[in-house]
């Protein structure tokens, strides 16, 4: 067990660890669920994972950043106007 | 992969619906610049099992620190500069030699990211979501895990409020180890209690 471990973080071992995003598209809507949790819902995850809950049993086989395109879509309707800050 | 600049691929409906997204959250102002390059740069680099595998080295190295991870998992996680919005209320489950635990989400795919990064395939597929609760000692063995009837299988299904992450046993072998070494030891799946080291 040789393998060197960089504690800097940026040399990563990634033992049987996956590779991050399949596709670019796959990277934006986990960011665009962030942005809508932080910056809409003050950091609260609940409305977002109600809705992933619910795109997943409608069509659990469905590939799963998939679901997380159409939990965001469901949710879009439902923000909240932006306060003033 | 064969794209070249003369013929670029072809934009696949989901890539549309969620350029469409983008273009919507952004004029409402939700998309600060630069912020999607931001995060999705911090999962390709920054984040990922090795994270868990530190708090866990640093837990088997030193016992006052894993004291303080089981009583306050998101605290003393954040003492190693892991936290942020996708993981706060962390809970560190320990393996013992007669208790195993392992982490599932059946309603969704809620994962400890900061300190394991993006959750494999087989976490969000259906099959593993439901077997995990209903029979997780034969899936656990499928896996390659197989585990003696003395022990205790504790299955934690994680929600928007709890994150957990398994404190795997520390193998025999790793006496004396540095931390750094003993962080090289631990893998994701012992962290998803999929795996034993």
């Amino acid at each position: 067990m040789t393998t060197p471990l960089s504690l800097s973080g940026l040399d990563l071992p990634r033992r049987n660890g996956e590779l991050a995003f399949d596709a670019p598209w796959q990277g934006t809507v986990f960011a665009l669920a962030a942005a809508v949790i932080e910056h809409a819902f003050g950091g609260d995850r609940e409305p977002f994972r109600q809705q992933l809950i619910k795109a997943i049993a409608a069509e659990p086989d469905r590939p799963y950043w998939e679901s997380w395109t159409a939990a965001l879509e469901a949710l879009v309707p439902t923000l909240p106007e932006r306060s003033t800050p | 992969m064969s794209s070249s600049a003369h013929h670029p691929p072809p934009v696949s409906p989901v890539e549309q619906r969620v350029a469409a997204l983008e273009a919507l959250l952004t004029e409402r102002g939700l998309v600060p610049e630069g912020f999607i390059e931001q995060i999705t740069r911090r999962y390709e680099s920054e984040i990922g099992p090795m994270n868990g595998a530190k708090v866990v080295a640093r837990a088997w190295a030193d016992p006052e620190y894993r004291r303080r991870l089981l009583a306050d998992g998101t605290a003393a996680i954040a003492e190693l500069g892991f936290g942020g919005p996708e993981g706060d209320h962390m809970v560190v489950v320990e393996n013992t030699a007669i208790v195993h635990n392992v982490i599932v989400c059946t309603l969704c795919s809620c994962y400890p990211w900061p300190v394991l990064g993006l959750p494999p395939a087989w976490y969000k597929d259906p099959p593993y979501r439901a077997r995990m609760v209903r029979e997780p000692r034969a899936l656990l063995a499928e896996m390659g895990c197989p585990l003696p009837e003395e022990v205790e299988i504790r299955v934690w299904d994680s929600s928007a409020e709890v994150r957990y992450l398994v404190l795997p046993q520390r193998p025999p072998a790793a006496e004396g180890m540095t931390e750094a070494e003993l962080a090289a030891l631990v893998t994701r799946d012992s962290m998803i209690g999929v795996a034993r080291l």
